[in-house]
């Protein structure tokens, strides 16, 4: 199967390109996947020596930390309100985009805007619309179109804390997810929406019929990308309230960060993270399956 | 490009002059409306997505007395540049700009000519077990860098690497191989195999043919690659924050948040001119380059 281009390609060829690369990618990605795995067996403070303990680690997670389970289930909703702000707001602007004549390209660009900053501007920019005292962006909206009673401090509330810190995330990542959905219904062909159209189907026909099923496939793709990069979301949880109040906004990544770095229990924050990387590939294998199964029904 | 529409005829604006005649005149003023909805629902949409970004750089023209008394939808009473003159007096911005160049462009490099070359020798040079190496490539797409910071942390220590421009390149280049390997070789599925053919009868070896032919029809490909992950590498500030202590080799994200506790008391509209200048290169690059970016994008993702 894989056969060669180049008939007289030697074997050292194949290794003077191929070693750099995985060189590369074997240090920063592979090994130390390894090394996780093999710390997540071990109590260690980075000082004293490594002191083996064999599943206790994963004992501690799984039953006798609260935290670890707070920060669980805020990571799940974190995950589901940035997939509802990136893909349902994705596929609503693509989906109108596409009816439209002009400025397309305008609203591609100025859509894609947010993804351009960086996280700890995000953040600056978001505690000053959360703010109550002086009054944010947020809380002065809100006082005009009459809800003034519902005026708070977005992010000091312990109902409010893990949407606040969740939104930016979608925001500024909701272009990106758009541009790709866009493009694969523009190659959606017209003359089968058209007929359809003719035999009397409205629009919402047209999108589960015809416009879903086309792009499908780039739908799961889509959404893999954006459930293992929330999945992995950390810099504005983290810089906008680190977890707190209390641990209302903890994620497992921000959790995992202060255990490694700020208890310096680089065993158990191991344990964490070869949990987050497991929970991604379970995400993974669950979007491949329901969307997958919907296909086939 | 929407001001087209107020110039525009009325009568033409929405459909051509053929769509119309064959269109019953109920079905077409429904499809005006439609259009003209969708219009006003996207204006709103983008208007919302903007908005903040606006704000923030008015923020970053008004007095400080006008930002804390004034109401956040207020346009500013005068506009002043004091704010960046404070900016660059307190931070280190300069230092800090320079040092995100150097490290998006090392991270680059390798990202670009690493993958590069393993895409070439999985998808041109081919070997046994090229489908395990290249599905050992792609699971890195959906692996967290979480999961690296821990080991990378104790490695670097350990080796010295903490603290420099290389304990933020590497896991950088690292990461964004996957996705460099992936697209070069799907590009590279698309040479036809006669190009090489032609150039092997003439007795190029595989390095020359990766330098002569591989490489240049790859520019493409390359800018797009170098957008997007600059605008990542650009902005990244787990590593950075992980690694890298001394402020001398501090990044814009590290050097933006080191700057509000550098004054204590939280100079708003300073900061904002701060995050303004820091902004504006990649904004540049952005809004010059953008038809090639959000071309690649598109056709990256549709590819897969």
């Amino acid at each position: 199967m894989s056969s060669t281009m180049l008939p007289n390609r030697s074997k050292t060829s194949v290794l003077v390109f191929l070693l750099p690369p995985l060189l590369l990618y074997g240090i920063a990605v592979l090994f130390p996947i390894v090394q996780s795995l093999f710390l997540s067996f071990f109590s260690w403070d980075g000082i004293t020596d490594l002191r083996f303990v064999g599943f206790d680690n994963y004992a501690r997670m799984f039953v006798g930390d609260d935290v670890f389970w707070t920060a669980f289930s805020n990571s799940l909703g974190y995950l589901v309100i940035c997939l509802v702000l990136q893909l349902g707001g994705a596929l609503v602007v693509a989906s109108l985009l596409i009816s439209l004549r002009r400025g397309r390209e305008l609203v591609k660009t100025l859509y894609l805007l947010p993804a351009v900053i960086s996280t700890v501007a995000i953040a600056f920019l978001f505690q000053r619309i959360y703010s109550l005292e002086p009054t944010g962006l947020l809380n002065q909206l809100l006082q005009w179109v009459g809800l003034g009673e519902l005026q708070q401090a977005w992010l000091s509330n312990v109902d409010t804390v893990l949407a606040a810190v969740s939104i930016p995330e979608g925001w500024r990542f909701t272009g990106l997810y758009m541009l790709i959905i866009y493009a694969a219904l523009l190659a959606v062909p017209q003359e089968l929406e058209e007929a359809a159209r003719l035999d009397g189907a409205n629009w919402w026909q047209v999108f589960t019929k015809i416009r879903f099923p086309y792009i499908r496939p780039v739908w799961i793709t889509t959404t893999i990308i954006a459930a293992t990069y929330a999945l992995r979301g950390f810099d504005i949880p983290y810089l906008l309230t680190n977890g707190g109040p209390g641990q209302a906004s903890e994620l497992l990544t921000t959790y995992m960060y202060k255990t490694a770095f700020t208890h310096t229990d680089y065993g158990y924050a191991s344990t964490i993270s070869v949990f987050i990387v497991v929970e991604c590939l379970i995400a993974v294998g669950l979007i491949i399956l329901l969307l997958r199964r919907k296909a086939d029904a | 490009m929407t001001t087209h529409t107020a110039i525009a005829p009325p009568s033409t604006t929405m459909t051509t002059p053929v769509e119309r005649d064959r269109m019953p005149q109920r079905r077409r003023r429904r499809l005006d409306l439609h259009r003209t909805l969708a219009s006003v629902i996207v204006t709103l949409i983008v208007i919302v997505q903007v908005y903040p970004l606006a704000w923030l750089f008015l923020t970053s023209l008004r007095t400080e007395q006008d930002f804390a008394s004034g109401n956040p939808f207020a346009l500013p009473t005068e506009l002043t540049l004091d704010n960046y003159a404070r900016a660059f007096a307190t931070g280190n911005l300069g230092l800090n700009i320079v040092n995100s160049l150097v490290v998006t462009l090392g991270a680059n490099l390798f990202i670009v000519l690493l993958g590069m070359m393993a895409a070439y020798a999985i998808q041109v040079l081919g070997f046994r077990l090229s489908r395990v190496v290249r599905a050992l490539f792609l699971i890195g797409i959906i692996v967290p860098v979480q999961i690296a910071l821990v080991p990378l942390f104790i490695d670097y220590s350990s080796v010295n690497l903490l603290d420099t421009y290389l304990s933020m390149i590497i896991p950088l280049a690292g990461f964004a191989l996957p996705m460099s390997v992936y697209l070069f070789s799907s590009f590279y599925e698309y040479i036809p195999r006669e190009t090489y053919e032609a150039a092997s009868i003439d007795g190029a070896g595989p390095y020359r043919i990766f330098g002569q032919i591989t490489f240049p029809l790859s520019v493409n490909t390359i800018v797009t690659i170098v957008l997007v992950n600059s605008i990542f590498i650009w902005n990244d500030f787990i590593f950075a924050n992980t690694f890298v202590l001394s402020d001398e080799l501090k990044t814009i994200p590290l050097g933006l948040q080191n700057y509000i506790g550098a004054m204590g008391n939280v100079d708003w509209t300073a900061t904002f001119a701060a995050v303004c200048i820091t902004i504006t290169p990649l904004l540049l690059v952005f809004l010059v380059l953008n038809k090639a970016m959000i071309y690649g994008l598109e056709s990256g993702a549709t590819k897969g």
